[in-house]
């Protein structure tokens, strides 16, 4: 523990000391207080590599096309929300922070979650209305990508990043572009699309936080 | 320049510390004053007494809430803590750049 108290010989801290301290202070406390996604974004782009990737694999020789396995399809949704849930109550609050971009983080957090529900209770409402297993087979592979690219976009008025809103677009340009893609394909649309941009915002995440 | 030209209320270990590690939060956040002892590595005593003198001079704001066991001391940077921990580092680089033989 450092029992200094502003004494004279504190007060004799020369320059170059007091940049030092900064420096190291600056460090610590960016390290401890500000969230650190890299692990998060790594682990969802393995989530959405493999479990839209073992999707594809799953459906794309079913004729007529019937879908996912249910259980699968809502274990991999189950796991997303889970490490949604971690990344968002990591330790920040163990470090003693609280306020606004704790607040933003739930919220966010949330939205994506009611953003989720809404649309599997739209699917069901599909399917009660009529629609074709492929039509529905589209809009349960696109439905989670349309709702978490604009919940990135979203996060841009809070946090100004350029690089989660640029996920954000790019998560939506693939929900409508894979979309055409068809019932089955669309998976693989997804699988190598979204994995690896989301692998590629932790490295640019990492680049950011080394500089 | 000389380091007389420094924020004296600034210019401690101590102090310094405290207002660059508060620093580091995102703006309408604050710090337990648990969490910034931590991070700080200051006794619980010299920490209040570090806190004080920046409250005297506005540079933090500290807020109590809730009572007894449950009670939580949190601190925050105020505005004008932030400027002048700003006019503190653009003084210091001043001075490290006039001292450097280049």
């Amino acid at each position: 523990m450092n029992d200094g108290t502003g004494t004279d010989q504190e007060m004799n801290m020369n320059a170059a000391a007091a940049a030092a301290i900064i420096a190291e202070a600056d460090a610590r406390a960016r390290h401890v207080l500000r969230p650190d996604h890299r692990v998060t974004l790594l682990v969802w782009g393995a989530i959405w590599f493999l479990g839209d990737g073992l999707t594809w694999l799953a459906v794309r020789g079913q004729h007529p096309y019937q879908g996912p396995n249910p259980g699968g399809y809502a274990a991999v949704v189950l796991l997303t929300v889970l490490v949604a849930l971690a990344s968002v109550s990591q330790s920040r609050a163990e470090s003693g922070v609280r306020g606004l971009s704790v607040l933003r983080q739930w919220t966010f957090f949330l939205s994506a979650l009611a953003g989720l529900g809404g649309a599997f209770l739209v699917e069901g409402a599909l399917v009660r209305a009529g629609a074709s297993r492929p039509a529905v087979g589209v809009f349960e592979a696109v439905a989670p990508l349309l709702v978490l690219g604009l919940n990135y976009l979203a996060r841009f008025s809070a946090e100004r990043d350029w690089v989660v809103a640029g996920l954000g677009l790019w998560l939506v340009l693939v929900a409508a572009g894979g979309a055409y893609a068809g019932p089955a394909n669309v998976w693989a649309v997804a699988a190598l699309a979204v994995g690896p941009a989301f692998v590629l915002v932790a490295a640019l995440d990492h680049r950011r936080q080394r500089a | 320049m000389s380091l007389e030209e420094l924020d004296p209320v600034i210019h401690t270990p101590a102090r310094l510390r405290i207002m660059v590690t508060l620093a580091a939060l995102r703006d309408g956040d604050d710090l337990s004053f648990t969490g910034l002892q931590d991070l700080t590595e200051l006794t619980p005593g010299n920490l209040i007494t570090h806190l004080r003198k920046l409250e005297e001079a506005g540079y933090v704001a500290t807020q109590k809430n809730g009572s007894g066991v449950t009670a939580r001391t949190s601190v925050a940077l105020t505005d004008s803590g932030r400027k002048a921990l700003e006019n503190y580092t653009t003084v210091l680089r001043q001075l490290l750049d006039s001292a450097s033989p280049n």
